[in-house]
């Protein structure tokens, strides 16, 4: 330590300011790869030698629908019920602050392919239209957003072969996620499984692997709509519970609508706690048909000539905030998602702490590919790649998010790098603020504490969302229960 | 801003060890020492004068020696020639200027609007999170009288204007029972907080009618023609009334409408220049004893070694109809009722003798403070710094090249709630037909904008150059119009007025046919403000009874 001191006080002397500033930078990089600090492990040498151009390479992009970050192993779970995810993200980029920018799949999954906000690209409800009986019309890419170009669209014309393989609900291609896929794959009727989305996948990957390949992959096996075709083996459950509920999709959402119509939801700990079990066993089943799929690709020869991009569009609540499943409050269990980039032939992991938003992941993809966007959508991504950060160099960043749930609720949020976090409603102007560092459960709301601090996040949301074409203060947040269930239709008409 | 960063071996040690544990972001030890920013050292004082015509002012031309004090203040600071208020109303004009919203957005536009119905996010409530403390001491009735029509009782003294201060003052009826007297109050709370960084709010309303009511002898004649006795002595109102001189009455004022003062819908005199010379002489009087107000406040600030941190900014929140447009109070968007005066007075005299001739609005005071403060601009603020126009850099100016008025409420509506209920309180009596014609006029007003919306559109857009006055319902408000009510005559209201304000400053000839070209752009300009602003538009939510402002006692 003394000598380092010694050698950047001479090099103090010799440069300038914010020279020194730099270059310290790169002492800092190898003093903390020598102290193993967590987050920061690279040599100079790893870093410029590291390849991070994969012209031509394959890319399969798997969304674990509704999974929490607090469930990962890989990001401090001690269960252990996803050893396949884990395995990937120790050899891979494990994101450890990826923060997605909406709580509800539509709006946040079609960020990943546009590159922009859900305010953006708009498929921010089931429908764009809601005035029942007759005059509904559904959200669809190309209607609300036409000028954007999507992941898919952008790497079919670069020569790929492109296949979507889904459950269906929130990324079904009637909402415009089928926008550039040769082939795309919904479930029919249901929130469906990779039980079923990967063989669809297989059978075209088999068909196409000797192609250059985007895939995307999708289920809701861990998603509260779903459940097992076998049915729940109850195997993280407590033995002595009184199996008030029974994990079935019909209690979950009716957990949630009675959270929406009392603000609360009333469940005893041993509720909640049986929530959590049943939901790690719906992990642990996925991760095993993960695994059996990485399998496949492995029997073809894939491993090495693809780009794994795993993660999740958002998290859900399990009573953190005495309500249930998702979509409707930007707590950090809904936004805080696991993010793993595992390169072609990669072996050794990296841990990546700095924030980062799910807008990043399509400038990350395309940075990889060495693939440009077209040149009229050049200033389409609003995130920024994350290539750097493969390298070691610092990608953290403040990051957005936001929902219009259902038009129950509108709220944006910032998320600073340095740990705080501010949700405001648009519809009743209230904030809650909440120091992460100290509060990562957030239960403290330091609105009335901190107020010059509230204010200023506060014009940094607005700000930010004026940047992106959308004055909040423009229109008024008048607030309804629209459904996104075909079995809610009826009730939100009699509203 | 620049940021400065730090050159000492210390700050770059710190910068050494910090670079070794965390990212090094840009600057990192400039953060550690950068500059105070000017709100951790600055205190800001608002003067806001009521019912404050600006070409009453020396600083803005009046050759009548009103203002000496308020003068040399202008020399230090920067004035602005052409600042342009939202309403013709004390509250909605003022709760645009402490939150730089259209008053469509803010949501004050009545008396009778609930505190949550309005804007919460106010200049003081904004620096208290700054850590001012922060002070008001008001005289207009309108911040801090609230009333209970029924029972007769003031409910509530806090008044919405109260949100975001410490301390909230008031002024205290004085002999002739009007509050509106110098708020010297907030001289106390200076010496008693000079040592803490402040906003401090001085509100008076000492020139509202009744013109010169609490000036006390010799100021209150300092301006009477010689030899003077008040026409409206010799027709009273009330007969028989004690020989007190209380102002001109605003029931004189009510009943004078083109030169001609009406008593019992009678034209019973014809005022000649002796009376108009005596009634702007008393709103001069009341300017003149403000104006030495002002000078022993600005007197205290240098005794207190506070000029030279100090933002002082003075302005006015509307104007007054002196006779130009046949009446004599304040109803409508002229320019005799929404040009105001407006000056900044920074610390140390910076830029004193600047005058700014572009024309500005009353919601781009707040982004001024703040900006000149160094705090971030509020989001929910619709104006725009004038720190450029300041600094002589008007092309950054970001704030709107028209200014929107909107007659907001309807004056009607306010005149409908109140007049005639409280005449008693200002021991007015009027003859048995003036009583039964003012209830029939009360029916047809309830008649006419009954229900819980004003009529629309009675709006204007004004440039340094042209005035445009939008009347939608011109013949509804030739029949509801006070003064043809009053004069029995039904002067016509024109749907669409255009006036050439560098010609015509006063507004007298529609030159509408002749600039039809001017007419259509600045109606598309106005239009397109109207659709945009559409909230809070001539609707209030009903409240219960009680707990109406008196506006005017």
């Amino acid at each position: 330590m003394s000598q380092n001191e010694s050698q950047n006080q001479q090099v103090v002397e010799l440069i300038g300011r914010r020279e020194f500033i730099k270059k310290s930078a790169v002492g800092a990089g190898v003093l903390a790869a020598t102290m193993a600090m967590p987050g920061f492990m690279f040599s100079e040498a790893d870093a410029a030698q590291l390849k991070t151009k994969f012209k031509d390479y394959n890319v399969v992009f798997v969304s674990f629908d509704a999974l929490q970050a607090a469930h990962v192993g890989a990001l401090g779970y001690k269960k252990g019920i996803t050893p396949t995810i884990d395995a990937m993200a120790q050899k891979g980029y494990n994101f450890t602050n990826n923060i997605s920018v909406a709580p509800w799949t539509v709006p946040a999954s079609m960020t990943w392919f546009t590159g922009v906000y859900p305010s953006e690209h708009r498929l921010l409800n089931k429908f764009s239209v809601y005035n029942p009986p007759n005059n509904n019309v559904l959200s669809n890419l190309k209607k609300l957003s036409p000028e954007l170009v999507t992941l898919a669209e952008v790497l079919k014309q670069n020569g790929y072969a492109t296949g979507g393989f889904t459950g269906n609900a929130g990324v079904n291609g009637i909402f415009g996620y089928s926008q550039g896929f040769d082939e795309y794959y919904s479930e029919k009727g249901k929130f469906g499984s990779m039980g079923v989305s990967i063989p669809k996948g297989l059978d075209w990957l088999k068909k196409n692997k000797d192609k250059k390949f985007f895939m995307f992959l999708h289920g809701y096996d861990m998603h509260g709509q779903f459940v097992p075709e076998e049915g729940f083996d109850y195997r993280f459950v407590d033995k002595g519970y009184d199996k008030k509920y029974t994990g079935s999709a019909k209690e979950q959402e009716a957990l949630r609508e009675e959270g929406l119509a009392n603000g609360t939801v009333k469940l005893r700990d041993e509720d909640v706690k049986f929530w959590r079990a049943i939901y790690d066993e719906k992990i642990q089943k996925t991760d095993a048909k993960f695994k059996e799929f990485l399998k496949e690709m492995e029997k073809m020869g894939l491993m090495d000539k693809t780009i794994f991009v795993l993660t999740s569009d958002h998290g859900t609540e399990f009573h953190e905030h005495k309500r249930f499943d998702h979509g409707f409050s930007l707590y950090d269990e809904l936004i805080h998602v696991p993010l793993i980039i595992k390169l072609p032939k990669q072996k050794s992991g990296k841990v990546v702490k700095d924030q980062v938003s799910s807008v990043d992941i399509m400038p990350t993809v395309l940075d990889l590919l060495d693939v440009k966007m077209p040149s009229n959508a050049a200033k389409q991504l609003r995130g920024t790649s994350l290539v750097p950060a493969l390298k070691g160099k610092p990608v953290a960043e403040d990051v957005f998010f936001e929902t219009n749930y259902r038009q129950y609720t509108y709220k944006r949020g910032i998320r600073t790098k340095d740990g705080w976090k501010l949700v405001y409603t648009l519809e009743d102007k209230s904030r809650e603020l909440y120091n992460l560092t100290n509060d990562p459960k957030e239960t403290k709301n330091l609105v009335d504490r901190e107020p010059r601090r509230a204010y200023e996040l506060e014009q940094r949301i607005f700000a930010h969302f004026k940047s992106i074409g959308h004055d909040l203060n423009a229109q008024q947040w008048i607030t309804g229960l629209n459904p996104v269930y075909d079995s809610q239709a009826k009730g939100a008409q009699n509203k | 801003m620049i940021r400065s960063c730090g050159n000492t071996a210390k700050t770059l040690m710190v910068a050494l060890l910090m670079s070794v544990f965390y990212f090094p972001g840009d600057c990192i030890a400039a953060e550690k020492v950068k500059l105070p920013e000017r709100h951790e050292y600055t205190n800001v004082i608002m003067i806001s004068l009521d019912i404050l015509r600006s070409d009453h002012l020396g600083a803005y031309g009046y050759k009548r020696e009103t203002t000496p004090q308020i003068d040399k203040l202008a020399r230090q600071s920067v004035l602005f020639e052409n600042s342009i208020a939202h309403s013709y109303l004390t509250p909605v004009a003022q709760m645009s200027v402490i939150t730089g919203q259209y008053p469509r957005r803010h949501g004050m536009v009545s008396f009778e609007v609930t505190r949550d119905q309005v804007a919460k996010r106010t200049l003081p409530e904004i620096l208290k999170y700054y850590g001012y403390q922060t002070a008001a001491v008001a005289s207009s009735p309108e911040f801090f009288m609230r009333y209970d029509t029924e029972s007769g009782k003031i409910v509530n003294p806090k008044d919405i204007f109260s949100q975001g201060f410490d301390f909230y003052g008031r002024t205290m009826p004085d002999d002739t029972g009007s509050a509106r007297v110098n708020p010297v109050a907030a001289l106390e709370w200076l010496k008693a907080n000079k040592e803490k960084k402040f906003f401090l709010w001085v509100e008076t309303g000492m020139l509202h009618p009744p013109y010169s009511q609490t000036v006390p002898a010799p100021y209150k004649t300092r301006f009477d023609p010689p030899e003077y006795t008040p026409f409206y002595e010799k027709f009273p109102i009330k007969p028989g009334l004690k020989n007190v001189d209380r102002g001109v009455p605003t029931e004189a004022l009510f009943h004078v409408y083109r030169d001609k003062y009406y008593l019992d819908f009678e034209p019973v005199y014809t005022l000649e220049q002796k009376d108009i010379d005596f009634i702007k002489g008393r709103y001069d009087a009341a300017l003149y004893y403000t104006d030495m107000f002002i000078g022993e406040l600005l007197k205290e600030l240098d005794a207190l070694n506070l000029s030279g941190k100090t933002l002082v900014v003075f302005h006015s929140i509307h104007g007054e109809g002196l006779g130009e447009h046949g009446y004599y109070f304040h109803h409508d968007v002229f320019d005799t009722e929404v040009k105001t005066a407006l000056m900044f007075r920074f610390p140390g005299n910076e830029k004193g003798g600047v005058r700014v001739s572009h024309q500005t609005q009353g919601i781009d005071i707040l982004p001024t403070i703040l900006d000149y403060l160094q705090i971030p601009a509020d989001h929910e603020a619709q104006g725009a710094s004038m720190m450029p126009l300041i600094n002589g850099d008007d092309k950054k100016y970001e704030g709107s090249e028209y200014a929107f008025i909107d007659r907001l409420p309807w004056w009607e509506h306010v005149l409908g709630g109140w007049h005639l209920e409280h005449q008693s309180e200002r021991e007015a009596q009027y003859t048995p037909l003036e009583i039964k014609k003012m209830k029939a006029y009360q029916v047809l007003l309830q008649s006419k904008i009954g229900g819980n919306k004003y009529p629309p559109e009675c709006i204007a857009v004004r440039t340094n150059k042209w005035k445009l006055i939008l009347r939608q319902r011109n013949l509804l408000l030739e029949d509801i119009s006070w003064w043809n009510f009053i004069s029995g005559v039904k002067y016509p209201v024109a749907g669409l007025e255009l006036f050439d304000l560098i010609n015509d400053p006063m507004e007298q000839k529609n030159v509408a046919n002749e600039h039809p070209d001017v007419v259509e752009k600045l109606k598309v300009k106005l239009l397109e403000w109207d659709a945009a602003n559409n909230k809070n538009r001539g609707e209030f939510k009903p409240v219960s009874r009680p707990s109406l402002i008196i506006p005017y006692p």
